[in-house]
């Protein structure tokens, strides 16, 4: 066995696992950033705030132009009916899943440190799937 | 052609481009008929855009730093856009960069999650909290922050000299109890290369507070992540930068949700953005053979105090 092959045997589990729902979640998310940004400005189905407008006012603060718009933040992008249907929609929720990608990875190391026994890095993963959580549920924004 | 002159051709190549980013930049284009800024289509800013970032991405491959590291400051100077979109989107092409090209390190042992993980979970609450504060100055503050920060960096690319393969020196307590050492493979020597940390506490602290600076204005922190792991904590420099990149994947995503609930990414110039980059690195991990990157290097750095002179003088209201 030469060294490259020892060193791959060294390479802990976790990282494995790590690097396999990595490589997953971030083509399904490329993927799905261009095909909802196709959707999105081709306007294949219909949009919930105009580009145009958007581009009209994209100079102003985020604050300032969500006052005069009523564009969509967080999940309220969710709250209208029929939302799913909506161009603009679709483009958003493609960046909040790459934006959770982190947590599904996050949550897969946290069950195999926990199966390899090491509570200490079960623990700061865990803490860290939180914070992620946490600042995706809005509540501190 | 002989490999020398190719070299020196692609310096002038890459010369010549940036003298055309920097100079022949939409903005200035428009700042000769104001007014053409604002009928211009929506699709020419995001096909500009797009071809921006795209060169971007080439420039920062191959001046080996990232790509949101120079996203923020020199499309804020160049583009209509707040700032407020660019940092959200900014954030989103550091995040998006560092994810893609996380699983290949990983696989590899470059990416380290022990070492990884402790300042990402520091520097996460804090990305958040730098998030927090940024988007609540005035948007000149920001913007002379920017610069401030900008010229930072450009001053510690001139000064940073980074060491492949640090000496192993005694690991402290922290880093032993939180088991941080690995080895990677060395493609160059074919040989394992052991490593482990010292001065973790002060690490953390570090990171704490690149996670600030990171969230605040947007910006991948890779600048100041490697020279942190790598000159003060010894870690190998290819560690140093693969685990920088799972460090970046996880304080970008906290700080990209606070954007988000914001309003502060918009999906019409992040989307352009990340695609022009993600395109634009992966032609230039194809150049870097080709290139002299130290020329490319010399370029990035003075696009950046360029661009650090345009924020602070649009931070100072001149």
């Amino acid at each position: 066995m030469n060294d490259k092959e020892k060193n791959t045997d060294k390479i802990d589990q976790v990282q494995l696992v790590y690097a396999r729902v990595l490589e997953m979640v971030s083509h399904v998310g490329m993927a799905f950033l261009a095909l909802g940004y196709v959707v999105y400005v081709l306007q294949l189905l219909p949009l919930s705030v105009p580009i145009d407008a958007i581009a009209g006012n994209w100079h102003l603060k985020a604050s300032e132009m969500q006052q005069k718009l009523h564009t969509p933040a967080g999940w309220s992008i969710l709250s209208s009916s029929g939302a799913l249907f909506k161009g603009d929609v679709v483009s958003y929720l493609s960046i909040y899943y790459l934006a959770m990608a982190t947590v599904v990875c996050l949550a897969f190391a946290s069950v195999t440190f926990y199966r390899e026994k090491n509570y200490l890095y079960t623990t700061i993963a865990v803490l860290q799937v939180l914070v992620l959580l946490v600042a995706a549920s809005g509540l501190i924004h | 052609m002989s490999p020398a002159t190719k070299k020196i051709l692609g310096s002038c190549a890459a010369a010549s481009g940036a003298f055309a980013f920097l100079f022949i930049s939409p903005n200035i284009l428009y700042a000769i008929q104001p007014h053409a800024a604002e009928q211009t289509a929506w699709w020419v800013w995001m096909i500009l855009l797009f071809v921006f970032s795209f060169i971007l991405g080439i420039f920062s491959v191959l001046a080996g730093v990232g790509g949101g590291v120079l996203f923020v400051p020199i499309v804020s100077g160049f583009f209509p856009f707040h700032l407020d979109f660019i940092r959200g989107a900014g954030l989103l092409v550091a995040l998006s960069g560092a994810l893609s090209a996380g699983s290949p390190l990983m696989r590899k042992g470059l990416a380290d999650l022990k070492l990884g993980l402790p300042m990402a979970l520091v520097g996460s609450v804090s990305s958040i909290a730098g998030a927090l504060a940024g988007l609540a100055m005035p948007a000149n503050v920001v913007q002379l922050l920017l610069g401030v920060a900008i010229m930072f960096i450009a001053a510690l690319m001139i000064k940073s000299r980074a060491y492949g393969t640090p000496d192993l020196k005694e690991p402290d307590a922290l880093s032993t109890m939180l088991q941080i050492s690995g080895i990677y493979y060395e493609e160059s020597t074919k040989s394992n290369v052991p490593w482990q940390i010292q001065r973790t506490p002060l690490g953390l602290f570090l990171f704490m507070i690149i996670g600030f600076i990171g969230g605040m204005f947007g910006m991948g922190a890779g600048w100041a992540n490697v020279p942190v792991f790598n000159m003060l904590m010894g870690v190998p420099l290819k560690v140093a930068v693969a685990t920088s990149g799972l460090v970046l994947s996880i304080n970008g995503a906290a700080a990209a949700w606070v954007y988000i609930f914001k309003g502060a990414v918009v999906p019409l110039i992040a989307v352009p953005a990340i695609g022009g980059i993600m395109l634009g690195s992966k032609i230039g991990a194809k150049l870097l053979t080709k290139v002299n990157t130290r020329s490319v290097r010399m370029i990035v750095i003075i696009m950046l105090v360029v661009a650090g002179l345009r924020s602070l003088l649009k931070g100072l209201g001149i």
